[in-house]
Parts: structure tokens; sequence; C-alpha cells
């Protein structure tokens, strides 16, 4: 692999008391969509600002491209930033908006204009160029906001959860538009959210945060699949989570016992050993509901609680026979061939290859 | 039952009220074109007698340059002060702040008179008193409040991450506060100039005081409200009210109603 | 931005102007002040001196204090007044009258703000003469004429003129932000109009009417205008004790004398005022 566009290591911001970033090294690679995600407080914006210089590291080494950046201004870098708020200025029209880092950058005014109306025509906005900013709708704002950064032609592109202020849809159309523009400019992507859904959707790896730390890096697949924490796997949400004493193990499973009775899990890279407290994740996609007890490595008996309609795919909520809470997603038209109410037994069973065990520790 | 005569009632004091607050402004405006020498009911004939006596006299004359010089560059000094405080409140916390914010902030709340004893005792111990310019300094130190006050409210308003995105896209401080702040605040900067320069313009007791032997308007009111009562008073306190209430309504105009709005 | 300590050029041209402004112009002016009430007078010349002949001068005489009672006395007599006067008005605008007739009232009652003060004091006078407007208005119906200039009323139309439409629009903006929902609950739990005002309105505005107040005790309280011109100066208020001693007699240190005197008061009256506005009701925590 080639060299890391950008390096932190042991990166850490304390503003007073408080840690916002601890200890965090990470590499963002050239051309790549990374998502930083973590619920409000988590460190995640922290992290963007100290790329783009708003903030300074407390301890640790920021690099881009191998150059110590922890003291180098906001306006010595090349990190535009798509804002949360936009930060349009209001007071100017949409194209002197655009042209405004040329401007800074001493770009000759008839050379600015035609990049800026480029851009404009490149995010389909043209005709509001002479619009004051002020006047425009959410969607359009954000594409001059886009407009804006990108027309500084830089390496690397932030964004601080721009498409929070938009209606559903509209958040849709966005996020094509977003991965489609990093695919065809090959820039890195570093996007801030709160939202699984959007980080999931357009990045290649995503970088979860809680309070302070990094809690796990990978591919969208790698993290709902395979959660490396209990946070993780409670935070991207529809997952459950049994824990209880290592057994055995065996060609590649584990067993291990809980509450609800002993199960099969996938033994990880480096296998806890026997004796161990451990827990371990099935996604609610990767357990089946049956009528009648399955022929299955695990299986357990469990009661109806409740349903919960998203489109199509239904999560059912059942309780098992320790008092537990399961859930399981499944297509609304699977579910009603089964014709269950409330109060009705079933058995749940999975397989031991989808049930992913967790750090020790966690 | 009672709610029709009340509300009736309220109407007619509130009327009252502002019958007392704007008689005396309404009757000098009626006065100054009275030909009566002590005007009283009946009115006399109508006439335009004291204009022509102000617009004849040299004095009056010389006392609106003054009055235009003194409020016109009070207006600068005290917007340029105003400015540099409300955007160091807005930005900055530092140590000291609230001395620092007291510091500019103190001077409205100290009686004219004693304001004015202290300026004529210090600007004479430095040697600047007597001057047009030393009602100048002093009128700054006193209306830098007002449009720190103004500037900072505009300030309220704009997004914090304004500054921060023009530093992102390039941008020094300095630019910054070139290309962003001042445009944010462009319409606060006009009407704190309007409104520092209508205090200034209408401020009698400590121009009074350190200006020596140069009048402005107020103090050349002032010296004839002194002598005998001469209904001139009347017609230069319409102009004194017409120059302060356009720059008033300009300011109105273009920021403070504005403000209003937007908090209601 | 922290790190290591730089001088930051850019922060200190925003923060330091002022501040040597303030400290040449303002803080300079105020402390000569108290450093001349100790200077003396010698052949109409000011000398440098640390003597107290002064403040005991002005302070073991009878007439400095009958003019600080006097004074004392006048400014709160007509701060209640124009709190009294206003309060109607004020309620009526707070609760009776639309948003923009409210806000309409209120712009009205700045602009005289911005006439001379001197102007419609030279109005008031004639208007309130021996044979000026309102006797002769009042003479139509057969009485008077009164004497209202050079008395107490007049000294106190003087104020109110500078106080009364602050007063107003501090009152209404003070009640029109009370939470109109607590009125509606007191009046559905059976208080009457007048109850409500005593119980609700007035507890909740309460720090709102003492600043109020506090405004035009101290306008009041430094304007040398209104009772010179309306009162006559009979008897003399500090500012025009200030006034006569500054402008006739160059004893600038025993005007000083007065002046801090002044200040003093005035001090102990805004702490005690604003104590008072933000005290907590009894019983509550905290």
């Amino acid at each position: 692999m080639t060299e890391p566009l950008v390096t932190f290591r042991n990166v850490e911001k304390r503003f007073d008391d408080f840690v916002a970033v601890r200890d965090m090294t990470l590499d963002i690679h050239e051309g790549e969509f990374l998502a930083i995600m973590g619920s409000s407080g988590c460190g995640k914006t922290t992290t963007l600002r100290m790329l783009a210089g708003l903030d300074t590291p407390s301890a640790g080494e920021i690099r881009i491209e191998g150059r110590l950046m922890n003291d180098v201004k906001p306006h010595e870098r090349d990190t535009p930033l798509v804002w949360q708020s936009l930060a349009l200025f209001p007071f100017l029209t949409a194209r002197e908006n655009v042209e405004f880092g040329l401007k800074m950058r001493g770009v000759a005014a008839d050379e600015r204009k035609k990049r800026a109306l480029d851009w404009l025509d490149r995010m389909q906005i043209v005709e509001f160029a002479d619009r004051n900013v002020a006047t425009l709708s959410g969607g359009q704002k954000q594409r001059v906001a886009l407009a804006r950064s990108l027309v500084m032609e830089p390496q690397m592109l932030l964004l601080d959860e721009p498409l929070s202020a938009l209606d559903a849809n509209l958040v849709i159309r966005m996020q094509g538009v977003l991965t489609r523009l990093q695919k065809e400019l090959g820039i890195t992507f570093v996007y801030v959210t709160h939202s699984q859904s959007e980080a999931f959707a357009m990045a290649d790896r995503v970088v979860i945060m809680s309070q302070g730390d990094i809690a796990q890096v990978g591919s969208p697949k790698d993290i709902y699949r395979t959660p490396a924490n209990r946070f993780v796997a409670e935070f991207v949400g529809r997952n459950n989570i049994f824990t209880g004493k290592t057994g055995g193990s065996d060609n590649g499973k584990t067993k291990v016992s809980t509450l609800q009775g002993a199960f099969l899990a996938q033994t990880p890279d480096n296998p806890p050993g026997p004796e161990k407290q451990v827990s371990f994740t099935v996604s609610a996609d990767l357990m089946t509901l049956t009528l009648t007890e399955p022929d299955a490595d695990n299986k357990a008996k469990a009661t109806l609680i409740s349903e919960e309609f998203i489109g199509s795919v239904v999560t059912v909520f059942l309780e098992g026979q320790a008092g537990q809470e399961y859930k399981v997603q499944m297509q609304e038209r699977a579910l009603a061939e089964l014709d269950l109410s409330p109060g009705a037994d079933v058995w749940l069973s999975w397989e031991a290859e989808n049930a992913n065990m967790l750090e020790t520790g966690s | 039952m009672t709610g029709r005569w009340l509300n009736i009632a309220l109407a007619v004091y509130v009327g009252l009220i502002f019958t007392f607050v704007f008689a005396p402004i309404i009757f000098s405006l009626i006065f100054s074109f009275n030909s009566q020498r002590f005007p009283t009911i009946p009115l006399g004939e109508f006439s335009t007698e004291w204009y022509v006596k102000i617009f004849n006299d040299p004095d009056v004359w010389t006392a609106v340059r003054n009055s235009l010089i003194v409020s016109s560059s009070t207006a600068v000094l005290a917007t340029v002060l105003g400015f540099c405080t409300a955007y160091t409140d807005f930005r900055y916390n530092f140590r000291f702040k609230g001395p620092y914010l007291a510091l500019i902030l103190l001077p409205p709340t100290i009686p004219l008179i004693i304001m004015a004893l202290a300026m004529l005792a210090w600007l004479s111990r430095i040697g600047m008193s007597g001057q047009l310019w030393s009602i100048i300094l002093a009128h700054s130190v006193m209306t830098a409040p007002f449009a720190m006050a103004i500037i900072r409210l505009r300030l309220h308003q704009m997004d914090p991450d304004l500054e921060a995105a023009a530093w992102n896209l390039g941008g020094n401080e300095w630019q910054a506060m070139r290309h962003v702040i001042v445009p944010f605040c462009a319409p606060a900067i006009v009407s704190a100039l309007c409104l520092t320069a209508a205090v200034s313009f209408d401020e009698f007791a400590v121009a009074w005081f350190v200006s020596g032997l140069n009048k402005t308007v107020p103090i050349v009111i002032l010296e004839i409200v002194q002598g005998n009562i001469d209904p001139t008073v009347n017609a230069i306190g319409t102009f004194v009210f017409l120059t302060s209430m356009s720059l008033v309504i300009l300011a109105q105009l273009l920021f403070i109603s504005r403000q209003i709005k937007s908090h209601s | 931005m922290s790190g290591p300590r730089k001088i930051d050029i850019y922060a200190l041209t925003w923060r330091l102007p002022i501040i040597l402004w303030q400290l040449v112009f303002f803080i300079g002016p105020v402390l000569f002040m108290v450093a001349i009430s100790f200077f003396v007078v010698k052949n109409y010349r000011m000398t440098e001196a640390f003597e107290f002949v002064n403040w005991q001068r002005m302070l073991t005489r009878g007439f400095f204090w009958d003019s600080y009672w006097y004074t004392l006395f006048i400014a709160s007599l007509s701060a209640t007044i124009a709190m009294l006067v206003a309060f109607p008005a004020a309620w009526a605008l707070a609760f009776r009258a639309s948003d923009n007739l409210r806000r309409w009232a209120v712009f009205l009652l700045i602009i005289p703000f911005f006439t001379s003060y001197l102007v419609r004091t030279f109005s008031w006078y004639v208007i309130l003469a021996e044979s000026g407007v309102l006797n002769a208005m009042l003479g139509y119906i057969g009485l008077g004429p009164f004497r209202m200039l050079n008395s107490h009323f007049g000294t106190i139309i003087g104020y109110l003129t500078l106080t009364l439409p602050l007063a107003v629009i501090l009152q209404t903006v003070t009640m029109a932000n009370v939470d109109k929902t607590l009125i509606e609950a007191a009046r559905n739990l059976g208080c009457k109009p007048f109850a409500t005002i005593w119980r609700i309105v007035l507890p909740l505005s309460k720090t709102g009417f003492i600043v109020a107040a506090l405004f035009c005790f101290i306008l009041a309280f430094g304007d040398f205008v209104a009772p010179f011109y309306l009162g006559g100066s009979q008897e003399p208020t500090l500012p025009i004790l200030i006034l006569d001693t500054t402008k006739s007699g160059q004893q600038w240190p025993r005007a000083a004398v007065v002046a801090i005197m002044m200040m003093v008061t005035l001090f102990t009256v805004a702490f005690t005022a604003i104590a008072l506005a933000y005290r907590k009701p009894k019983g509550s925590k905290g």
C-alpha cells in the first residue's frame, strides 16, 4: 500500500478538563471515502476540525503527505470543509460565494468567474449564479457549498454532517451526488456524520468513535456483520447480543454457555480460551423464525411481543425463556405467511458462522 | 362588561402620555413659525421671521459647521472603537474580560455634569481643552457604547462558522475581517454611525464645558436660553430635530427595524 | 489558538485601542477629578496639593447637605411619579395592544431621546409660563392662572420629560415578556384582574421595574437643566451646585467634591437596586 495521505499519531485534544479526542491513531488513504461516525460529543467533529486546522491537537502528530500539520494555520492548508451550517456568506451571490476561495488565493477576476460558473454548472445550479444565497432552497445551498469547496481543486474534501438539515428524500439524492462526485474526482472525502445510513451508503471505510476513542475501523460490511465490541454492536443496532462463558472449541467454533442455553459461535482470530466471559452478536436479519423446532446449530424458544414495520421489512421483537429480548428482521411477506399474533410461541435459529464473538473485555 | 370602557379609558390614557411626551416637540415646531415674541394662545400670525433671523446669523452658521464636524468625527471614532470592542467580545475569551467590557460600557451611566467636570479638568491638565476636538474626544468616549451595542447585536446574529469558513477557504485573519466580518456588519456599522452622530449632535453639557470658545448648535441654544426668551431657539430646535430625526430614521430603516423583526 | 505563547498581533489590534483610549479619556478624567478634590485654589489658580480643605469646607456646610437631601428627595419623588404614571400606559401597551402597535409605540417613545432636551425644556418654559399656553387654555374655563414655573412642579415636569418615555418603554418591554399563559392560568383559577397584576405580573417583572426606576432616578439625579430652567434653582440641586462652582467660581476642587459625593450616592443606590432586583424570592433554592 502507498503512503497514507493523512496520518494521526496518538493525537489528543483537550478542552480544559474535557478530553474530546483521546490517543487517536488513524490513517486516511488517498482517494478513499472515509466516514467518521458517532453520537454527538464523541469527538468526530473535533477530529475533522483538527484536520482543517481549526483546532490544534493538544498532543500527538497530524501529518498530511508526511508534512507535520499541528501548527499550520487553517488558511495555509488545502482542506476545504463543507459545514454543517453550510456557512455560506449571506451577503454574497451564489457565484461570489464559489469565487471566495479563489479570491483569497489571488486568482484573477476573469479566471475566478469562469471556474465558479463551471462548478455551478456541474452542480446544475448555474441559473442561480447571480441570486443571493439567502433566496436559494436547502438543496441548492448545499450544492453552492459543495461547489465553493470543490472549486479549490483540493486533494481532500472535509464534510461535517452536510446533509443533516435536508429532508429525507433530498438526503438520498445528495448521497448519490456525493458518491458520484467522489468517484469522478478521485479525491479523498472525509465525511463526519451521526447517521449510520449515510455512512454505510457512501463510505469505503467507516470509523466509529465513542467518547473520544476509536471503537472500530472497517468497511461498512465488516462493521455491520462483525462488530468488534459491544459499543459498536449496540450502536449499529438490530444486533442480538449474548453473554456467557466459553467452553471447548472445535473446528473453528467455540461453545458459549449463556443463560439462554449453550450456543456455538465463530472462534475469533485470537481465541479467548476456555472459561472466559465473552459476548457474541447475531444480526437480526441472520436469525430465522420457525413455528416448529428447527434442525440447527443454535436454537432457542421465544414468545412474540411486537412487530415494527419499515417498508417491506419488519423487525419482530421476542422474549426468550430467560426474559431477554430478541430481534429478528425478515420480509413482511414471510412473516404474514406464519400468521402469528402476540404471545405466540416460536423457535429462533441461526448459523454458528453468523455468531460473531466480540473482543473480550468489551 | 366593563372591558370596552376599560379599553377606551386606557387608550385615552396612553394618548395623554404621548401628548405629554410630544407636546414640547410639537409646540416648539409651532412656535418656530409664530410671530409672537412670547408665544401663547391665541397664536400670532404665521411667520418665518425666526428662521430668517438664524439664517442671517453668522454665529449660527459657525455653530452648525462646528456641530457637523464634531458629530461626524465622533461618529467615526465611536463606531471604530465600538466595532473593535464588539468584535473582541464576540471572538475572544480572556481574563479580565468583565472589566474590559465595563471600561467601554460604563460612561453613559455617569451623569453628564460630572462627565463634563471631569473632562474639563483632565483635558485642561493635558493641554487638550478648549478645542473643537476636545468635544470629539469626550463624545467618542460617551457614544462608543451605543455603537458597540448595535454592532454586537449584529455579530450575535452571525453564524459563528462564517469567519472560520473564510479561513478554511484560504483567507488569513485580516482577509476574513475585510471580506466577511465587515460586510456582514455593514448595516449595523452605518446604523451605529447615524446613532452616535445623532447623540453627539444633541449633547450640550460636556460640549459646553470643554469647548472653550468653539460653539456647537446645542451650546448656542443653551446660551440663548440663558438669556431672555428668544423664539429663535424654536427655529434652531426644529432644525436640530430634523437633523437628528433623519439620522435616527436612517438608522432605523437600515438596521433596527430588521433587528426587531428578526427577534420577534 | 493555543500552543506556544506568541504575541497575537491580530487580537491585540482589536483589543488594545479601546483600552488605551478609555484609560486616557475616561479613567484619566475620573481619577483626575478625584485627585483635584484634594488640590487647593490660590488666587484663582488651582495648585497641586493633598489637603482635605475642600472636603472639609463642603461637607461641613449646611447648604451642601440641604442641597444633597433635596436632590435625593426630588429625584426619588420624580422617579416614583414616572413609574406610577407610566404603569397604566405600559400595561395597556403590553397586554392590550397588538405586537405591531406596541413596536410602533416603543419606536415613537425612543424619538425624544434624540431630540434636543434643551429645546424641549425651553418649550415647557413657554407652555408653563404665567401667561403661557397652558394658563391661557385654563383661563378659557375660568381657572388660574397658576404659577407653575420656578417651583418643584416645574422641576418635576422637566424630569418627567426626560424619564417618562424611558419608564414606559422599559415597563412595556418587561411586561410584554411575561409569559401570557401564566396570566391566563391565574384568571382561569379565579384571580381577579387587579389581583392578577399584583400577584402575577408585578412579581414576574420585578427586575425590569427596578431597573426602570433606577434609570429614572439616575437621569433625574444628574440633570441640571430641569431644576435650573423650570425649577428656577431656588433650591439648587447638586448638579446646579457643580455648575455654579465650576463655571462662575473656578472652584473645580469643590465641584469635584460634590461630583464624587454624587457618584458615591449613585453607585450605592445602583448596587442596592441591582441586589434587590436579582434577589431570589423567599423559599426558592440556590
